[in-house]
């Protein structure tokens, strides 16, 4: 059912181009986060000025084949609103950290989004059906004359136009002193965690005013702080395991049976710096930026500035298997410490069968690697290069050494065109990659041709 | 050399980051700020121990070896708890004094938190106090021939070095001698004494950054600037003044009014910093 890479790699196409095509955009359009749901019908994305935007796939059509699976906008809604923190004189952001789906149980779907200091659970249902023939109100909502009422009548439901619905539910509030980073929805589908700078807390989906606090990395005096905390997810199939990423490179995997506080690892993975490698930045492109559970739940996948790693659960001294995703960046470490860039987060993503995973990189690149064949591709989210229907060109960058026709030399690669965030479908090969304010949605040629 | 002029470009680089941090939108990052200082770190030490290695008496006096001179300096200058009462008059001298004792204030801020870390020195430190205004010639003269032994552990050391030396070779006129070395950077009419180098803070004065800071209010540079390289020299504590969401009651309290200010003087201060090692 899934293709390998190879094919995927070669025949990529567009599904659609959902973007907005303003070329100049404002802050607020970037996106910040991308996110399926568990049967990838819904895509929701978030962006730097606190809206979230959820697109849905239409159903295949017979008629026209080719038509089938678009992501149309379902829902567009303000999530977060910038606020003022008036005791410590700070303002608190409005950008969406983070959105994750609960797995649906009814008609509605729930999401989670997060920005730094508030997490918020909203619903969203569809309206399709309206009742008609109130007794005290007439059509417009006005209250009827009751001299005019004669006869009683029930009111039926009426087909209307559908409309998508989104309300707040439940809002997670005064969780964190620290800048959220991570939620995570348990696999028991009634908690979830959310982690900040130091501390990680557990909630339940129902109650919003008390939360418990599994992880606590703050010392006791903070000038001793070494490392932060940033991500964090839960197992997708235990739900009393979970793992969080640090600043220095490490993974540690937390048993909640074990102890209320889990300050205690049950397994710390974690490998030994190369020392040929040290320089000033070392410590900054060990950071790991994010930590992706497997779909099988055995292996862990990390992104940190250079390098993607698998890991195996069952084995805590080094990756299974280290990706390079932009090494020519190595010898350029200091200016992209100038201009910041080298503090850029980006994400990673696995596919639906564990065999090929995905991260971004800089000029709006973004990299794939197949772990079975060891084949990886280069391919690049842009407008010129993804008309509808077109076929995605590998893309290489030279670093040096013989350059081939196309290749993009190391030095015109355009740093503020970064990819950190991307999502692949859980079951089929469609990818959504967020370009700064754009969103772009590619799917396996081959897929399409199937039906 | 280059290592040390790219350490130091990485340092102020660095700084100047913190201090734009301080005005970011969403308040302070902790994670970026946390990486940052460590760069700042690294880069500190790399210039410290590029300078040990390059100028002064090779690469085998570490931090470590400081001390030994230190206790022969001990020795020499004889000073104990005398020197405490002393010390604290130096000290505010120094306050006094004008940008070219904020490196040096620098160096000997460092040191003392390197010195902190190694050995477990007791506060005989005064021992290493800058002798007094007041000072003869000769009791001047020993001072001197251990500024230059004292020099190494100086990052500032090359104009000290050269102070020290010249001190050293000239004997009593070493005074005069030095006081021109350094006239252009004190203010006229100051001691020639207090332009010479190599004032020894004490272990246990420069923690309290606010009583630095606080004092005489025309060198909010060496004050700050010491702090400052007091907080990144021993952790992470002088990035968690300003942001109120993080701060913690006690950790470098001291740190939040100088904070912003220790970035601001900073920045300008290392300009001359290095134009003070250019010129020595």
């Amino acid at each position: 059912m899934l293709n390998p890479i190879q094919v995927l790699c070669s025949d990529i196409t567009t599904l659609s181009l959902e973007a907005k095509q303003s070329a100049n955009y404002t802050e607020a359009d970037i996106i910040s986060t991308v996110e399926f749901n568990q049967t990838g019908e819904l895509l929701a994305t978030g962006d730097k000025g606190g809206r979230v935007v959820i697109f849905q796939r239409e159903p295949e059509s017979k008629n026209e084949p080719y038509c089938q699976g678009e992501y149309n906008v379902y829902s567009t809604f303000q999530s977060h609103e910038p606020e003022f923190d008036y005791l410590k004189s700070l303002e608190i952001e409005e950008k969406i950290n983070k959105i994750r789906w609960l797995p649906q149980q009814n008609a509605a779907h729930f999401l989670l989004s997060t920005n730094d200091k508030t997490i918020k659970l909203w619903k969203v249902s569809e309206r399709d059906k309206r009742p008609e023939g109130y007794n005290l109100k007439d059509e417009e909502g006005r209250m009827k004359d009751l001299s005019t009422v004669t006869s009683l009548q029930v009111p039926v439901l009426k087909p209307m136009d559908l409309m998508v619905e989104v309300s707040a539910r439940r809002i997670f509030a005064n969780g964190h002193t620290y800048h959220v980073n991570s939620i995570s929805v348990n696999s028991d589908c009634e908690t979830y965690m959310s982690a900040d700078d130091l501390r990680i807390n557990l909630w339940h989906l129902g109650i919003t005013d008390r939360s418990f606090n599994i992880v606590d990395i703050k010392p006791a005096n903070m000038e001793e702080l070494t490392e932060v905390i940033t991500a964090a997810e839960f197992h997708p199939h235990h739900c009393n395991l979970f793992v969080y990423s640090s600043s220095k490179g490490s993974l540690r995997l937390c048993d909640m049976r074990a102890s209320a506080l889990c300050d205690k690892h049950a397994k710390l993975f974690e490998e030994p710096e190369d020392p040929n490698n040290r320089s000033f930045f070392s410590e900054i492109i060990s950071s790991i930026s994010d930590v992706k559970f497997s779909h099988s739940g055995r292996y862990l996948l990390t992104r940190d500035y250079l390098t993607t790693k698998v890991w195996d659960l069952n084995m805590e001294n080094k990756p299974i298997e280290t990706y390079q995703v932009h090494d020519y960046l190595r010898s350029k470490l200091c200016s992209l410490y100038e201009n910041d860039c080298i503090f850029d987060k980006f994400e990673c993503a696995w596919n639906g069968s564990d065999s090929v995973i995905m991260t971004g990189a800089y000029n709006n690149f973004f990299r794939m690697f197949d772990r079975n064949t060891k084949r990886d591709v280069t391919l690049e989210a842009s407008r010129e290069s993804s008309k509808p229907r077109a076929v995605l060109k590998p893309r290489r960058v030279c670093a040096g050494g013989k350059r081939r026709k196309d290749d993009i030399s190391v030095d015109s690669l355009d740093f503020t065109k970064k990819i950190l965030h991307t999502a692949w479908h859980p079951a089929e090969n469609i990818i959504a990659i967020a370009a700064t304010n754009n969103l772009y949605i590619f799917q396996d040629k081959v897929n399409s041709e199937m039906h | 050399m280059e290592y040390k002029v790219e350490a130091h470009r990485i340092m102020s680089i660095s700084l100047g980051k913190i201090y734009n941090s301080r005005v970011q939108r969403g308040g302070i990052k902790l994670h970026k700020n946390l990486l940052v200082s460590l760069v700042l770190r690294s880069a500190r030490q790399v210039y410290l121990s590029d300078y040990y290695g390059g100028a002064c008496l090779g690469s085998q006096r570490a931090e470590a070896g400081e001390w030994a001179e230190g206790e022969t300096m001990e020795s020499l200058e004889g000073r104990s708890s005398p020197g405490a009462a002393g010390a604290d008059s130096c000290e505010s001298e120094t306050e006094s004094r004008e940008t070219l004792r904020a490196p040096e204030t620098n160096a000997q801020a460092s040191v003392e938190v390197a010195a902190e870390r190694n050995a477990e020195e007791p506060a005989s430190s005064s021992d290493y106090n800058w002798p007094q205004g007041g000072e003869t010639d000769e009791e001047r003269a020993p001072g001197q021939a251990e500024d230059s032994t004292q020099v190494p552990s100086c990052p500032v050391p090359e104009s000290r070095f050269e102070c020290g030396a010249a001190n050293a070779d000239e004997g009593p006129q070493s005074p005069a001698a030095a006081a021109p070395c350094c006239t252009r950077k004190r203010s006229a009419g100051k001691s020639p004494y207090a332009g010479s180098p190599v004032k020894r803070p004490r272990p246990g004065s420069v923690p309290p950054a606010n009583t630095e800071g606080g004092d005489a209010s025309e060198d909010m540079d060496t004050g700050n600037v010491s702090s400052l390289i007091t907080i990144f020299g021993s952790s992470f504590s002088g990035l968690l003044s300003k942001d109120g969401a993080q701060a913690e009651p006690g950790a470098a309290d001291g740190d939040s009014g100088s904070g912003t200010i220790c970035c601001e003087q900073m920045l300008p201060n290392l300009s001359p910093w290095s134009t003070a090692i250019v010129a020595f």
